[in-house]
């Protein structure tokens, strides 16, 4: 297109530009949230889903509607007519009998054209005995009731290499649940953070403070005057204020006071908006930018000190941000995001210019860090995120009963989430102890108890927790299937996709009282 | 077909749902009817309406059905789109085009025997009193909320005090992104929707001198192509959000100004998402929603289990943290409250600046308001002979019409109530 081109011309050239294929249309409403990055990560997946239960197959329809790549069903067994009853990818009666994983598999299928899904019923308990390479083709393996020996080898089995699939471990019996995530290291460049990158007022770039000292406030007419971007009051009045306090921003109380009024001084009629934005936004004059307190952290993770060409690139961008923080002034990278802010076009586009070519000088500074060579868009990404990396640590699943000091803390801070997942701890050690027997809430608090320090005390909310469970042990319940085939399947997409914060530790479900908590 | 009274019900069909249906547990209401009493209920005579049959809605008539819920009605006034796919399961490439509400009724049928459901392909303002009353529960799925002021205004007026069966739980879910909330309304006992109204996002909105002189956002260029170009251009032709020949001219204009101003980001996805307020929406979202509102529609109709008082929220961008809490009831609140609003507005104010104030301030939010006092009509919106004979107002002062304390009450075509205000007047 030519630079002066009129609407006519325009609109009449090329009607159809830009416009999105059926795929993207499809996607459109989660594209505006992981974008194609995401939704690439999401379609290379494999998944492996173990039992062809109702919430096994709530949480596959939440992954085949995204369109992640290929999943498997691994289920022996056939539809009973319980099964039928409460299992929406099921077909009532007609499925009873047929292979549970087929048949669960076939009308997953049908919800997008786009995801291959396969059946296998294999019998999981053999598959762990004689074939356990069987899991290492998946990205990702979740388990819904798994009998607890077989939860207990996968489990083992899984954390046993670092780059084998990730576990998600699903328990649920009437209106409770419990599920957790087990990965030994998972690493976020975009978590999506609420923060914003400082626009560096403070420690204002060569250009940006030429360039707020170049102008002349005075001799501008009251639109230009009324039209000065608040970056650039800013550094010009914290620049002037400086001159005469010995090179030193607002420090005191009544210094800050003094200097918000100095900006309001500055105003040629009453309703110049830029310089009431310009006050209100006066605390980045005196909040130093530096490397924030979340991220100074990542900075002493052993792995940058033993980096090789195939540690994984996120830790070498990550070594690289630690020796640009190390140079003064001890930032982080700039990004060019400015938000919008009273101003004119020329002035605001004046300054996304600067900020635009300061960003591209200091993103060659960042990558002469590298040690090997990174995709260029990626070392965009990580610049542009660097202000809401993560990492995080899991842990092996079942660690948390494993001690007992540990859990009765957890108990006395949060008992009602400690106490239902003791009782979910508790159902499963029944199941191994007393597999014929319905469990009891004698049978289930003497099992809770096993995993206390003897003498622990339990509170109102476990005897709550085992008396649903004592009601409704081996309930799938459709609505309590629907809510965790929704949780489940939104951390698995943000482990796969690597977008967003997934949950770090147990979440636990209680939906009598409707209300979902951490331990 | 069978009808719900002549149920098809096999042998442990409800294996699952009547461990919970056969005894109470340790937090279970005493007026439970463990047994045949509560399965007959929900079974047979239990009616349930669903509002939308879109993201939420097919969840939820899919989780109606697989606990029992044997006679739902659904109410949507939409089409498929292909963006409905990614999450509506209901739906296929194939039903593009046709009604939400009948697509999704027929699917239920088909996969669930026995259980009814009908569908409307309307809007709930075509239906009456009368027929909101043959309901035992209402489950809302919508993404308007000028509809559900609608249907909370509509079921609180429905209330009979000496009639029990005219209070209609409402259960509201509503999803954005990885966000949501699923919330229990009993009418004019518990805090309504209206009550809180304050709590919604503000929508954004950018000042017509920014779009038309000093754009600097990809958006404000996007605005200036829909609000000032497309009615320049074609005059009385009614732009069409959904028509993509519409978008790309659109999206054509806005980035030709783009160019103008330099201005970079002006994307077909963006202008898209600019103009129709595009909300992402997942299927994992609307699944956890709508589970928690169906299972609130379980624990009410069956009594098997306290039920949700009365909201929880759900963000899942950082972990899951949700927040259960009790929304407290307003007296002020112009659907259930009974007591008038008092508002200080400046005694220079005039009508005009008033209406502008009210269609802004969050817990009011009326759009095209009429106002009048007890003796006489200040600004009427319709029909047109009164709009011309009260025009002259619009640059009165409030202050000339309304006396200190005064009472104005404020009416919109698209609200089933009236909103009473108290006006004071302050100097400045």
């Amino acid at each position: 297109m030519h630079d002066s081109q009129d609407i006519e011309t325009a609109t009449t050239a090329v009607a159809t530009e830009g416009r999105p294929d059926d795929k993207t249309r499809r996607y459109d409403r989660q594209l505006r949230l992981w974008a194609a990055t995401g939704q690439a990560a999401l379609e290379n997946a494999r998944l492996l889903v173990i039992s062809g239960s109702a919430t096994s197959t709530s949480i596959l329809k939440n992954l085949v509607l995204p369109g992640v790549g290929h999943f498997t069903i691994l289920d022996h067994t056939e539809v009973t007519p319980e099964d039928a009853g409460n299992n929406f990818f099921l077909e009532g009666p007609s499925s009873i009998g047929k292979s549970r994983a087929e048949e669960a598999v076939r009308l997953l299928c049908e919800l997008n054209e786009g995801v291959v899904g396969k059946a296998d019923t294999g019998n999981v308990a053999e598959i762990l005995d004689k074939n356990p390479s069987y899991f290492e083709s998946f990205s990702l393996v979740i388990a819904h009731n798994l009998h607890p020996v077989l939860l207990d080898k996968l489990s083992t089995l899984l954390w046993s290499d670092p780059t084998y699939p990730i576990l998600a471990v699903v328990n649920s019996a009437g209106f409770l649940a419990e599920f957790s995530l087990q990965f030994h290291e998972h690493a976020i460049i975009e978590s999506h953070s609420d923060t914003t990158p400082s626009l560096r007022i403070d420690k204002a770039f060569p250009a940006l403070l030429e360039y707020a000292k170049s102008l002349d406030f005075s001799s501008m007419d009251s639109m230009e005057h009324s039209h000065i971007p608040y970056v650039v009051i800013l550094v010009r009045a914290l620049e002037d204020w400086k001159k005469q306090h010995d090179g030193k921003s607002p420090q005191t109380y009544d210094q800050k006071k003094e200097f918000k009024a100095k900006i309001l001084d500055m105003k040629l009629k009453i309703d110049e908006e830029n310089f009431d934005e310009a006050e209100a936004q006066a605390y980045r004059c005196w909040t130093e930018t530096n490397v924030p307190s979340d991220i100074a952290p990542l900075f002493d993770d052993p792995q940058l000190d033993s980096l090789s060409p195939t540690s994984p690139l996120f830790f070498h961008l990550l070594y690289a941000l630690k020796k640009f923080a190390a140079q003064p002034p001890h930032v982080l990278p700039l990004t060019s995001t400015l938000p919008d802010m009273k101003a004119s076009t020329a002035s605001y586009i004046h300054l996304q210019r600067l900020y635009k070519d300061q960003t591209t000088e200091e993103k060659r500074t960042f990558t002469s860090f590298l040690q090997v060579p990174v995709d260029d868009d990626l070392v965009d990404s990580f610049v542009k995120n660097a202000h809401g990396l993560k990492v995080l640590r899991g842990k092996k699943w079942g660690l948390l009963d494993a001690s007992p000091e540990q859990l009765a803390e957890k108990l006395s801070m949060s008992p009602r989430e400690t106490s239902t997942h003791l009782a979910m701890s508790a159902l499963r050690a029944s199941t191994i102890k007393h597999p014929d027997i319905r469990p009891t809430a004698e049978i289930l608090t003497s099992e809770a108890k096993a995993l206390l320090p003897p003498g622990t005390e339990l509170p109102e909310e476990f005897s709550n927790a085992i008396g649903e469970l004592v009601r409704a042990p081996t309930a799938d319940l459709p609505n309590t299937a629907a809510l965790l085939g929704g949780l489940v399947a939104q951390e698995v997409i943000k482990m796969i996709t690597k977008q967003y914060i997934p949950i770090d530790g147990c979440c636990v479900i209680d939906l009598i009282e409707t209300w979902t908590g951490m331990i | 077909m069978a009808s719900p009274n002549n149920p098809v019900d096999w042998q442990g069909r409800y294996h699952h749902i009547d461990q919970i249906l056969d005894t109470p547990g340790p937090r279970t209401d005493e007026a439970f009817m463990a047994g045949d009493g509560v399965k007959n209920f929900l079974r047979n005579e239990a009616k349930i309406l669903v509002i939308g049959a879109g993201g939420l809605g097919c969840e939820i008539l899919a989780n109606l059905a697989l606990t029992g819920f044997k006679d739902i009605h659904v109410i949507d006034m939409d089409t498929i789109d292909i963006s409905n796919l990614n999450r509506q399961f209901l739906f296929r490439p194939k039903d593009v085009g046709k009604s939400k509400a009948i697509v999704a009724a027929e699917f239920i049928m088909k996969r669930v025997p026995g259980v009814k459901v009908t569908p409307y392909f309307g809007k709930i303002q075509d239906k009456d009193d009368d027929y909101y009353m043959q309901f035992n529960l209402v489950i809302c799925g919508l993404d308007s909320v000028e509809a559900r002021r609608w249907i909370n205004a509509t079921l609180v007026n429905l209330v009979d005090p000496e009639n029990p069966e005219s209070l209609k739980p409402l259960i509201d879910g509503g999803t954005e992104g990885f966000k949501g909330q699923a919330r229990v309304i009993l009418p004019t006992i518990t805090s309504c929707y209206e009550c809180s109204l304050d709590m919604l996002n503000k929508p954004t909105a950018f000042p017509i001198c920014t779009i038309a002189n000093t754009p600097r956002l990809p958006e404000h260029c996007i605005e200036w192509a829909s609000v000032l170009e497309w009615p320049r251009v074609h005059g009385d032709k009614k732009m069409d959000t959904d028509d993509p020949d519409h978008i790309s001219w659109l999206f054509n204009v806005a980035a030709a100004r783009a160019k103008e101003f330099k201005i970079e980001g002006v994307t077909w996805s963006l202008t898209q998402g600019v103009v129709k307020n595009i909300i992402p929406a997942i299927a994992s979202t609307n699944a956890i929603i709508s589970a928690a509102c169906c299972n609130e529609a379980f624990k009410i109709a069956t009594s098997s289990a306290a039920y949700l008082n009365n909201y929880f929220m759900l963000i899942g961008t950082d972990g899951v943290y949700s927040y259960t809490f009790e929304h407290e009831k307003r007296d002020d609140c112009p659907v259930c409250g009974g007591e008038s609003l008092d508002m200080s507005i400046s005694s220079e104010m005039t009508v005009e600046e008033f209406i502008e104030t009210l269609t802004e301030k969050q817990d009011i939010q009326i759009k095209k308001p009429s106002l009048s006092t007890p003796t006489k009509q200040i600004y009427l919106q319709a029909p047109p002979q009164l709009e011309e004979a009260t025009r002259p107002n619009l640059s009165k002062k409030v202050s000339e019409l309304v006396e200190p304390g005064g009472e104005v009450t404020v009416t919109a075509t698209t609200l089933p109530f009236s909103l009473s205000l108290r006006i004071q007047f302050t100097s400045k």
